[in-house]
């Protein structure tokens, strides 16, 4: 009888599915989506291209001055992300020292080209 | 009347992945029946020897999409254990309420599953409802609602907020709630208890001689739960019990996983209200010395074992990765015998297969093309022949 009653109780309520388009899914902010790299605080230390993976991030030439603990440094390379090919492990943001590298709670990455990349 | 093969796989829209049945019937009865498993090698575990313990964490928990905290964290306890390094409490409590959570979503799936497979709908849609709570309390914590990736060697990558731990504990009541109506149910529903009664019966005696482990061990009255005999974790901190169950069959086994829930639930509840303070990990060295380990993990399904080899280098020399399912597979052979043929779905889902974390590898006579069974001893007899320095 538990099965019946809670069915009747059912018919009375409203749906609990999302109607996807219509309505937005909260997105939680520690979610795991898009890689954004904020090129102004990196400094071109490769920790994120090594612990990958997916071995999505490479990196390329990107010369610049930068700042790191008090220190002037000259960086000579920066990260560029295939985004396709990313996992979203996260491993990139836990391991960069400077924050720069992170997943953002973005959930849509959609696109018809399968080497996107990602270079700012 | 003359005995018919019903070969079924591996290749078929009603199966989920891949697997060939044989089954050898009688009329409406089984006889036999042959499984052949492997059509989903992935080489996971030779993979896993190329990288480090770095990257070899999140490669380890696509093993299995719905048990993926439980290989990463035997990996990493395993690891932990040569490198001699303690995890801090509060990433031992953290890693407790992960893998609860993922053992309360997993026996949810699972009820849903064997409710659609005995034509009982309305608990399917209902359970995957209630399983959504879980899931976005997990998704919440790490960021992803199936690969969460919160292990890392020495600890867990990212630290719970009390925001977090507010809204799982939110949570919690409603889904007691909903647990205690699927108890009730799953024993008194009629629908229920014509389908799976003495279906799928295996007796206690069966069940140690085929090696079950997990709730289909414990379902045959077997008391035996890796959490409360070899405690990891913080297992041994929280309040609970091994439930077990005399019944044997699909019955019993059911009402083990809605009763697990239960367990998991007493014990996410005390891992969130008393989740110590402190660091969430500490620092790991990066190359293991020398060892061999053999690291047990109660996943969902069953008692996984990790067997690890390090070689004093930044990745392993060899894992072996023993799933549940694969413990599991022989006894379905025997439950099924002497049962109805429509009952065959939910015999072989009372176990809770997952076949592509089971596939190994089968070895191939190169003369005659002769594939077969081999013995434990003929393969380290062959492996000694081949690398004779190792004996």
């Amino acid at each position: 009888m538990s099965v019946l009653g809670e069915m009747f109780e059912n018919f009375l309520s409203r749906p609990i599915t999302i109607l996807y388009p219509k309505e937005k899914v909260p997105i939680p902010a520690a979610f795991r989506g898009r890689v954004a790299i904020a090129d102004d605080k990196c400094i071109g230390c490769s920790k994120c291209s090594l612990v990958c993976p997916a071995q999505v991030i490479t990196m390329i030439d990107g010369p610049r001055d930068v700042e790191f603990k008090g220190k002037n440094l000259a960086r000579k390379k920066r990260p560029q992300v295939k985004l396709f090919k990313c996992i979203r492990c996260g491993l990139c943001e836990r391991h960069c020292p400077t924050g720069a590298i992170v997943l953002k709670n973005e959930l849509s990455c959609s696109g018809t080209d399968g080497e996107i990349v990602l270079t700012e | 009347m003359p005995e018919v093969v019903v070969s079924i796989g591996p290749h078929h829209p009603a199966l989920k992945e891949p697997v060939n049945f044989k089954i050898i019937a009688d009329g409406e009865k089984i006889v036999r029946l042959e499984l052949d498993l492997s059509y989903n090698h992935r080489g996971v575990e030779k993979a896993a020897e190329q990288r480090d313990f770095i990257r070899v964490l999140p490669l380890l928990e696509r093993v299995c999409g719905i048990c993926s905290h439980s290989h990463s964290t035997a990996f990493a306890q395993g690891i932990e254990e040569i490198m001699q390094i303690e995890i801090p409490p509060r990433a031992r409590y953290i890693r407790t309420i992960i893998a609860e959570l993922e053992r309360m979503h997993s026996h949810l799936l699972w009820l849903g599953v064997a409710a659609h497979l005995i034509g009982f709908n309305t608990l399917f849609m209902w359970t995957w409802r209630d399983r959504e709570a879980v899931q976005d309390t997990v998704e919440e914590m790490s960021g992803n609602r199936v690969h969460y990736n919160m292990n890392e060697i020495g600890g867990v990558r990212c630290d719970l907020t009390p925001a977090q731990v507010n809204a799982a504990l939110a949570r919690l009541p409603n889904l007691e709630e909903r647990v205690n109506k699927y108890v009730d149910m799953v024993n008194y529903e009629e629908t229920m208890l014509l389908r799976f009664r003495g279906v799928g019966r295996l007796s206690k005696e069966e069940a140690l001689r085929y090696g079950t482990v997990g709730p289909t061990a414990r379902a045959s009255g077997i008391d035996y739960d890796t959490r409360k005999d070899d405690p990891y974790l913080a297992y041994a901190d929280a309040p609970w019990n091994v439930v077990t169950d005399t019944n044997g069959d699909v019955y019993g086994r059911t009402r083990v996983r809605v009763w697990e829930i239960q367990e998991s639930l007493r014990i996410v509840r005390y891992c969130l209200e008393n989740l110590p303070e402190g660091a969430i990990r500490v620092p790991a060295p990066k190359n293991a010395p020398k060892g061999e380990i053999l690291s047990r993990y109660e996943a969902p399904r069953g008692e996984l074992a990790h067997f690890i080899r390090t070689n004093g280098t930044d990745r392993v020399e060899r894992v072996d990765i023993r799933t549940p399912t694969l413990a599991n597979w022989t006894s379905v052979a025997m439950c099924l015998v002497n049962q109805n043929l429509a009952d065959i779905p939910v015999i072989v889902a009372a176990i809770d297969p997952c076949l592509s974390c089971t596939s190994r590898i089968t070895l191939v006579e190169n003369q005659t093309k002769k594939a077969g069974v081999i013995s434990f001893d003929e393969l380290i007899r062959r492996y000694r022949s081949r690398n004779p320095e190792e004996v």
